[in-house]
């Protein structure tokens, strides 16, 4: 169907939208941007549907080069605006960042599940859900702690902000790569996975570690 | 032998980047060491990207793959890390220092020169030159601060001589990934391998740099 992105979006965005006054304070904010996220992955489509014509179809090239960093620097522009206008705080920009990935991967799992219903399973499934999903969240959030600094240490802000997108459009470009290759691709699904954990385990040491100081 | 040439790179950096997050990643730590650990993770990811672009059957050499903004990234780290932390330390922006400002400007003007003799006006592909222009603005940029802060006089702090070591392997490093960037753009894999052994070395010798002199640094 020619506008099925467009009929997954109104179905996925509106009633979270609707759900947004009911939800408490705390986790409004996570929910607004897992709304900007899922609003993000559909620009996103049409901006790649734009370069694979511009580059002639070349569906690898593309999935591996150019599409991770027009997607890392789509998903980091509502976390520019945010740090700048709202708040630098580290772990409320984590936090945000992590779930505008995680609305964003929602939003592609959703259409990549429609649109290819005849090859999915539950492996896949699993898959996407703990790899792909992961990685988008990963992947925001290491440019959103890039821009924490946007107001304590401008000179780090700009470089460090910059490189972190390129350390994220990289890691994105490798997970693509190695999920498309036929050797490789369990490699690709584990990716993720070995990142979140050391990250998961050194957030549980930190919060310890200030508890026991407290 | 590009394969086993980004191997190389590739775990010396990653060495280099275990060991700095261990060490530097905790609260009140040196954001300087940081912002090394961070450039190692660039170096690291983007070979990471040539391999596997390798592995997979691809080419690195005929089309821009992303594992180049692992070099951008490295190198603007190691230009955040001078810029935006030590070099207000050292440098006022007094005339006293005037000198040591101009002389360091010598290594961006030598990147221009290598640029110019070795992508412009040679029979290289349009995207190596464009690829060879990007490279060089960076490695402009952070080569700058790496001379600037190996020639400085150690007037206030002590944190220049501690930080000398490091900031000679980065300007080896910069030349280096220039090089290689020429040696791709020819097809010459010696010239790379070559190239590849000298980053990887200087790549796993930085972090144990940083840590000896911030040691020496807070002593």
């Amino acid at each position: 169907m020619e506008n099925m992105i467009y009929i997954l979006y109104i179905c996925m965005f509106v009633p979270l939208l609707l759900s947004l006054p009911l939800i408490q304070k705390a986790s409004r904010g996570i929910m607004v941007f897992i709304l900007i996220g899922i609003s993000s992955a559909l620009f996103v489509s049409e901006v790649n549907g734009i370069m694979l014509k511009t580059l002639g179809y070349n569906t690898l090239y593309v999935t591996t080069t150019v599409t991770p960093a027009t997607e890392e620097i789509i998903k980091a522009l509502p976390i520019l605006v945010y740090a700048f206008i709202i708040t630098d705080n580290r772990d409320k920009l984590l936090a945000a960042s992590f779930a505008l990935g995680i609305g964003f991967a929602l939003f592609e799992n959703t259409y990549i599940l429609v649109t290819s219903v005849d090859n999915v399973s539950i492996a896949w499934a699993v898959v996407r859900g703990f790899s792909t999903a992961l990685m988008h969240g990963i992947c925001t959030a290491a440019v959103g702690y890039g821009m924490s600094f946007v107001k304590k240490k401008k000179k780090l802000f700009y470089c460090g902000t910059f490189s972190l997108l390129m350390l994220a459009i990289i890691y994105h470009g490798i997970f693509n790569m190695l999920v498309q290759s036929e050797e490789l691709k369990y490699f690709g699904f584990l990716l993720p996975m070995a990142t979140y954990i050391p990250l998961i385990i050194a957030l549980v040491f930190r919060v310890r570690n200030k508890k026991n100081k407290t | 032998m590009y394969l086993i040439a980004n191997i190389i790179v590739c775990v010396c950096a990653l060495t280099g980047f275990i060991y700095g997050g261990i060490k530097f990643f905790r609260p009140r730590k040196a954001l300087y060491a940081q912002m090394i650990t961070l450039s190692l993770g660039c170096i690291t990811f983007g070979r990471l990207f040539y391999i596997v672009r390798l592995l997979t059957g691809g080419n690195i050499s005929d089309s821009f793959q992303l594992g180049f903004l692992g070099l951008i990234g490295s190198l603007m780290f190691f230009f955040s890390s001078n810029f935006g932390t030590v070099n207000s330390l050292l440098d006022d922006g007094s005339k006293a220092f005037g000198k040591y400002r101009l002389i360091a400007l010598a290594a961006p003007l030598a990147a221009v020169i290598m640029y110019v003799a070795l992508f412009l006006l040679s029979d290289v592909s349009l995207l190596w030159k464009i690829l060879g222009a990007v490279l060089t603005v960076f490695v402009m940029e952070a080569s700058y601060f790496n001379l600037k802060h190996l020639i400085f006089p150690d007037v206030d702090f002590g944190v220049v001589k501690c930080l000398r070591p490091y900031n000679l392997l980065a300007l080896v490093y910069s030349a280096a990934i220039f090089v290689e960037c020429c040696a791709l753009s020819r097809g010459n894999e010696l010239l790379t391998l070559i190239c590849c052994c000298v980053t990887g070395l200087t790549a796993a010798a930085m972090m144990p740099t940083i840590v000896r002199g911030i040691k020496k640094w807070k002593t």
